[in-house]
């Protein structure tokens, strides 16, 4: 199994909570300086200690995240993290211009010489609020982008693109990716219709904010439709992110959680703005299983034990933690475990970095 | 907008009665159909409301007798030539679609100064080696040809019989995969070029497109998203609104024309 290290780049100081989107009234640029800084030592750290991929995601108008942008903070990230994997989970490509990701895309990995994980996602429902895009227009935006985007990467001719949701008269990106024919691509494959398109177009898939026993009906669901289309993915082509803390035993862990008020029920993105949430409900964006998917997204608020059991949280001393991560390899069959350090005080969190690097992932690897 | 009328009759041209379509005012546009013969289209319809379109179905197709004349693609082209000047029309807008490309291709370059521009649909004048599919029912033909075939209606048992008829001819005039005389030729033509793909074309890769675009000196590429070999039928009001445009601007349609006030 390999491993990813996940940071969203909170922002570190007082908001208000529980909303969407956030007022900036108490945003502090000096924090918010320290709270980019702290986010590129985490990815520098996991980098040294031998981190297989870091990721970094987009998302607006909150400060649980300062990187709306993930190409720019990729950017930044290049030039610290020298050996691992740089992931952006993703770009969210129904609302922004294709042609500019598939450009930012090859210039990661000019920059990285061919170490970009291309994540193209829909996000949650709230993002197409932040530039005024119809959600119930995602899916089929984001069918063609991901088409478009491919074909800007390996077209070696200028070509126009005359497609539903998007056109262009004439396309010739500069750079050109490295990897050949063009970066790994991931999406998201928690809903029937996301496993199916990416089943067609033999891409990877990935799982956030969900449950084991949910990403494995999913996962199960990919592999039928890949076999359906004639290929088998191997394990590196599901990934599965879940929130972490590691301690020296499992009591302190669970301790260290209970103490960060870590064990609360999370809010964030469209949870924190249930009309939003409806509208995009009722636009169809959540697609054929609307109640399984907003259940999925209801599930992150359920006890800390609860999450544990469910695969939700990884919490514990290393060897609990390998075990929590065996039981994702064996139920997934998912070759890449994505770790988001839960939000503890720096030391603790740095603690449980170290833990991870030196008692779980070498010997995740054997997994 | 009501669908518009379109007159039928037929023009003696080099000793053939060759059928024809017509509607609409303005600048002529003539179409050169694929190997399966004339097939309508709704784009036909949208692009006579701004143009005079005709579209003829060439000797040896649809009701017309065997033809056993022409023995390469020039041949056929010159024919065409003639059926256009005998209906008085001396300069025109040429659009071929598969095997009418590499007709208009021909045409182009026997004639480039009757030619304002020249539209090339799904293009089969160079195509990949080796044996192109060769549907065996009505289902099996939709299937190649349309992106979405559960959205079109099935097509009649004849369209099998009528390419079977006409296989020997349309073989013959197609020509290998790679021409060299034609690939040689094409760098001459200074007449502007639109080579149209659809991105789920299962006839000719849309890969192909990139031929196109580095042998013409004056070519653009255009994708048409979720459209298969039969662009036109597939996404009518996209393919219509590039072709429109590049007819009335040639290489200056990439300059976009659209506002994006919302409000004054």
């Amino acid at each position: 199994m390999k491993a990813a290290l996940f940071n969203i780049v909170p922002y570190l100081g007082e908001a208000e909570r529980g909303m969407w989107p956030v007022p900036a009234r108490t945003y502090s640029s000096e924090v918010g300086r320290h709270s980019m800084e702290l986010a590129l030592e985490q990815y520098e750290l996991a980098d040294e200690l031998g981190f297989d991929w870091v990721t970094l995601a987009e998302h607006h108008f909150a400060p649980l995240s300062l990187s709306p942008n993930p190409m720019v903070m990729a950017g930044a990230v290049t030039q610290r993290v020298r050996r691992a994997k740089i992931a952006l989970l993703g770009a969210t490509i129904p609302i922004l211009n294709p042609v500019r990701v598939a450009e930012e895309f090859a210039m990661l990995d000019t920059l990285t010489n061919g170490r970009v994980v291309a994540g193209m996602l829909r996000g949650t429902a709230n993002e197409y609020v932040t530039y005024d895009v119809n959600p119930a227009e995602s899916r089929a935006r984001f069918e063609e982008a991901m088409e478009l985007i491919i074909r800007a990467w390996t077209e070696p001719q200028p070509f126009g693109w005359q497609g539903r949701h998007f056109r262009f008269r004439t396309v010739s990106i500069w750079p050109r990716p490295v990897q050949q024919p063009h970066p790994p691509i991931y999406m998201s494959g928690s809903s029937p219709e996301a496993g199916e398109f990416a089943a067609r177009h033999r891409v990877s898939i990935g799982f956030a904010f969900t449950t084991l026993p949910l990403a494995r009906a999913a996962a199960g669901h990919y592999r039928r439709c890949a076999a359906a289309c004639g290929w088998e993915p191997a394990p590196d082509d599901v990934l599965y992110r879940v929130t972490a803390h590691v301690a020296g035993s499992d009591e302190e862990a669970l301790e260290d959680l209970r103490t960060a008020g870590a064990d609360a029920p999370r809010r964030g993105f469209s949870t924190s703005n249930r009309p939003l949430d409806d509208a995009a409900a009722g636009a169809g964006y959540y697609g054929r299983d609307t109640a399984a998917q907003r259940g999925r997204i209801d599930a992150q608020s359920r006890p800390m034990l609860e999450r544990i059991e469910q695969g939700q949280l990884l919490a514990g001393s290393p060897d609990t933690v390998l075990a929590q991560a065996r039981r994702i390899r064996e139920e997934l069959g998912a070759g890449i475990l994505e770790v988001v350090f839960a939000h503890v005080p720096r030391e603790k969190s740095l603690r449980a970095i170290e833990l991870f690097g030196t008692g779980v992932l070498p010997r995740l690897r054997d997994l | 907008m009501g669908s518009p009328t379109w007159l039928e009759d037929h023009v003696e041209a080099d000793g053939f009665r060759i059928r024809y379509v017509e509607s609409g005012d303005g600048a002529p546009l003539v179409h050169l159909h694929g190997g399966g013969g004339l097939v309508m289209t709704p784009a036909h319809d949208l692009l006579a409301r701004e143009r005079r379109v005709i579209a003829f179905e060439m000797p040896g197709f649809g009701e017309s007798p065997e033809n056993t004349r022409h023995e390469t693609m020039p041949d056929m082209a010159r024919t065409m030539l003639e059926a256009v000047s005998a209906l008085g029309v001396e300069e025109f807008d040429l659009m071929g679609t598969s095997f009418g490309s590499k007709t208009a291709l021909w045409t182009a370059l026997i004639a480039p100064e009757r030619l304002r521009a020249l539209v090339l649909e799904s293009p089969a004048a160079i195509r990949p080696e080796g044996r192109r599919p060769q549907p065996a029912t009505p289902e099996e033909l939709v299937a190649l040809l349309h992106a979405h075939p559960e959205r079109v209606p099935p097509r009649p048992a004849s369209s099998i019989e009528q390419r079977a008829r006409t296989r020997p001819m349309v073989t013959r005039l197609m020509g290998p995969p790679r021409d060299p005389e034609l690939e040689e030729a094409m760098p001459g033509l200074q007449v502007p070029v639109l080579a149209v793909f659809g991105t789920e074309d299962r006839m000719i890769p849309s890969e192909m497109g990139r031929a196109y675009r580095q042998l013409l000196p004056r070519c653009h590429l255009l994708f048409v998203y979720d459209a298969g070999h039969a662009v036109a039928a597939d996404r009518p009001e996209a393919f219509t609104e590039a072709v429109s445009d590049f007819l009335d601007r040639h290489e200056q349609f990439v300059v976009s024309q659209r506002s994006s006030v919302l409000f004054p």
